[in-house]
């Protein structure tokens, strides 16, 4: 995060610079425009788009190995993919999930950033280079390298612990959720603690030293003066790992060969792209996609309601 | 930030697809346009099997007015058929392709194959019947089939040796005995996997057992998935899951390497092609394996299946060169030379009816030195004349594969026996095609 700071800086040097040529109005278009042209050509009307896919369907006759037809249904796509009992199943699946990740992400990334802010941590450096490498490693190799793991007949860890007689199988139906988060976990906790740790960072030391003063241990430091102080961020991170705990694709997808507990539409995302790249039906999977990103929306937005309604004044 | 984005970019992306400005899909096929630079005329081929530029070479080097250059793409179900039908819709598309048998349906109703009738019919008798109808829908024929996937059974002739086993089973009843024997040897070996991803395969078991899931009437399609062959089929294979006689594990997967290198799984019922995943995956073990022909259900018999069919080179809708590509595609699967070019780099079971001169299939030390000097393809050449010419692929296929494993996996899972997953798969099939407007009738 702090690399958008001489970003800024650079920015407000320039922006001055254009205002004594050719007045405000000039220089707000030149740093909006192509950033709207972006932003309408690649987000807006791509969602537009799929919105109006979502309404359409194709459609043959007879054997069906005729022209295909595309056939105006208004919002025949939404009532099926929400009339269809596998596609509410990975809706559910997918609170489940967020009722597992979410606690526990922000929960490690706060323990770790806090661990690390400690003043008595040993090689705080070293450790936060460890903890953010994770992120580092792609989505789909650090899946890969889990489902190595994760397989009793490729996995060192579970053949040694099968010799000492527990016998585990992260992949069951019953604990896939949990390998699930795992690796999620895994490669974002370290990404979150950076966050938390750029808060903690700008805590002013007066505070620390006041606290000393009036007699406050290291746990009520903790709780009365870096938590609430860093709330903000705490909050910043439960809305990154929600909207990304929603989206969850990568990691079921790769496993998914693996196990017979993962369906082809295990998460909503991969009931979307099931239909859309095997099935063939895009329409469909537009009307997934819009289902999605809704509500994505509403459980984001939702969120910060609840969060700012009992009047934080840090927020 | 990068996390914020992504419900959007979902669309971003599904959309993308839809319009058929998918960089994959407008990038690779920019060559098809093709011009005539002194009167040579040149064509894109879109093709996944490995080496097959070598079959290519030799047909650029006899055409001099012709020349096809090879475009490596995607394995069609991962992605390489999605990026045709968007090709074909943005109007860019390569002039020849690789489609499978069980995808070709879905082809023809996308209006997204030429009908290359009357540049091949003089010559499509060459082919072996069964898969000439399978080209052929509304009496019109949309490809050349290249090469099938007549099975048989691959098996480590030690493992079994040690098991007490002196020959192949010839019946499923002799399997189910075998698989018990084998069962005995130690906590981690098994007969066989029951891969439970692979739609291919619990097909071609079907049909070998004498299943028809689809047939075409006049103006429906008759779907019969849960027929009685089938569910003899899922009841036997149900009965070595529940006995603990087969490994559930999915084939050619890590697990599945590692368990055919040591022997933990014994056999593997496969099509001709299965010799190169073996080899190529378990080189140790060479001189330890045979083949032979399917256990049968009855005694006596020479039932066999397919598997997915086999593949076929079609000319792609908004080609120019409809004549030189369907040139290009007959003589790539007929010509002597190439065909055992692409026998010998594993494309499968050659298509054509004469195979006399096909000298790859008759003298192959490297492969036969696999198998103990066991010349293997006379299985395979038995196996492919006893297809039948009865099976038909429907459209939707892929909705049939994913609708058939997430079924498998769940009765699996919930343990409600195999039979339930084909009976869920025949309510979901016929579903999907009516929803498609596809006309539908059950027996």
């Amino acid at each position: 995060m702090s690399t958008t700071i001489p970003i800024e800086r650079l920015t407000s040097r320039r922006k001055t610079r254009q205002r004594r040529r050719s007045g405000p109005i000039g220089a707000i278009l030149l740093f909006t425009v192509p950033f709207a042209l972006m932003f309408l050509a690649f987000y807006v009307a791509p969602i537009i788009y799929a919105m109006v896919q979502s309404t359409f369907a194709q459609k043959s006759s007879g054997l069906g190995l005729g022209a295909l037809q595309e056939v105006f249904v208004f919002f025949d796509n939404y009532v099926r993919a929400l009339s269809t009992p596998s596609f509410i199943a990975s809706l559910g699946r997918l609170f489940l999930f967020c009722i597992i990740e979410v606690p526990l992400m922000v929960i490690t990334a706060t323990i770790l950033a806090l661990l690390l802010e400690a003043g008595k941590a040993v090689w705080p450096r070293a450790f936060r280079v460890i903890f953010f490498m994770p992120y580092g490693v792609p989505g789909v190799i650090a899946t890969l390298l889990w489902g190595f793991l994760y397989v009793p007949s490729t996995s060192p860890v579970l053949q040694g612990l099968a010799a000492i007689g527990i016998d585990i199988t992260p992949l069951q139906p019953n604990s896939v959720l949990f390998a699930i988060a795992n690796i999620s976990l895994w490669v974002y906790a370290g990404y979150n603690m950076i966050i938390l740790t750029a808060a903690l960072n700008s805590i002013p030391s007066e505070l620390y030293e006041a606290a000393k003063i009036d007699g406050a241990g290291e746990w009520k430091t903790i709780f009365l003066i870096k938590l609430p102080l860093i709330r903000p961020s705490i909050v910043l991170v439960t809305l990154f790992t929600i909207i990304g705990t929603l989206q969850l694709f990568v990691e079921p997808l790769v496993l998914s060969p693996l196990t017979t507990a993962i369906s082809s539409d295990f998460t909503p995302n991969m009931a979307a792209y099931n239909q859309a790249f095997a099935q063939g039906n895009s329409n469909l999977a537009a009307a997934m996609a819009v289902i999605v990103a809704i509500l994505a929306f509403i459980m984001s937005f939702g969120f910060l309601r609840i969060v700012n309604k009992k009047g934080s004044e840090a927020w | 930030m990068k996390r914020i984005f992504p419900a959007i970019t979902t669309m971003a992306i599904v959309a993308l697809a839809l319009s058929g400005c998918s960089s994959g899909a407008g990038g690779s096929a920019s060559a098809s346009a093709g011009s005539d630079d002194g009167g040579v005329t040149e064509l894109t081929f879109q093709s996944w099997v490995p080496n097959v530029d070598k079959a290519v070479d030799l047909f650029n080097a006899s055409h001099p007015n012709i020349h096809v250059t090879l475009e490596t793409i995607t394995a069609g179900p991962d992605g390489g058929y999605a990026t045709m039908f968007s090709a074909v819709k943005a109007g860019n598309a390569a002039d020849v392709a690789q489609v499978g048998y069980d995808w070709l349906p879905d082809f023809v109703r996308n209006d997204a194959v030429e009908d290359i009738t009357q540049y091949v019919s003089g010559e499509i008798d060459k082919f072996v019947d069964w898969q000439v109808s399978a080209m052929t829908f509304n009496d019109a024929i949309y490809g050349i089939p290249q090469a099938s996937s007549p099975l048989g059974l691959y098996y480590r002739s030690d493992v079994f040796k040690k098991a007490g086993i002196t020959k192949a089973p010839e019946t499923w009843d002799e399997f189910y005995a075998d698989a018990k024997l084998i069962r005995k040897l130690g906590k981690d070996n098994y007969i066989a996997a029951f891969a439970y991803n692979q739609t291919p395969w619990l097909i071609g078991l079907s049909e070998q057992a004498g299943a028809k899931w689809f047939t075409a009437g006049s103006d429906s399609w008759t779907v019969s998935i849960n027929d009685d062959a089938t569910m003899k089929v899922a009841d036997y294979w149900q009965k070595l899951i529940d006995e603990d006689l087969v490994k559930v594990e999915a084939d050619m997967s890590n697990e599945w390497y590692k368990d055919i290198q040591n022997g933990n799984v014994a056999s593997w019922i496969s099509g001709s092609w299965g010799d190169a995943i073996i080899r190529g995956n378990a080189p140790k073990t060479s001189g330890n394996w045979s083949v032979s022909y399917m256990p049968q259900w009855t005694a006596g018999e020479s039932a066999t299946g397919t598997w997915g069919g086999g593949s076929a080179n079609v000319v792609l809708k908004g080609t120019k060169h409809a004549a030189e590509a369907s040139e290009f595609a007959l003589w790539l699967n007929s010509n002597a030379e190439s065909v055992s070019t692409l026998v010998s780099i594993g494309a499968g079971w050659p298509a054509i009816e004469d195979t006399s001169a096909i000298t790859s299939l008759t003298n192959d030390p490297d492969v036969f030195s696999f198998y103990n000097d066991q010349n293997i393809w006379k299985v395979f050449a038995e196996s492919d004349a006893n297809v039948q010419n009865d099976w038909r692929w429907p459209p939707l296929v892929s909705t049939l594969y994913s609708t058939l494993i997430d079924n498998v996996k769940s009765s699996i899972d919930n343990s409600t026996g195999l039979s339930n997953a084909f009976d869920e798969t025949q309510t979901g099939m016929i579903d999907a095609l009516t929803q498609a407007g596809v006309a539908t009738t059950t027996n």
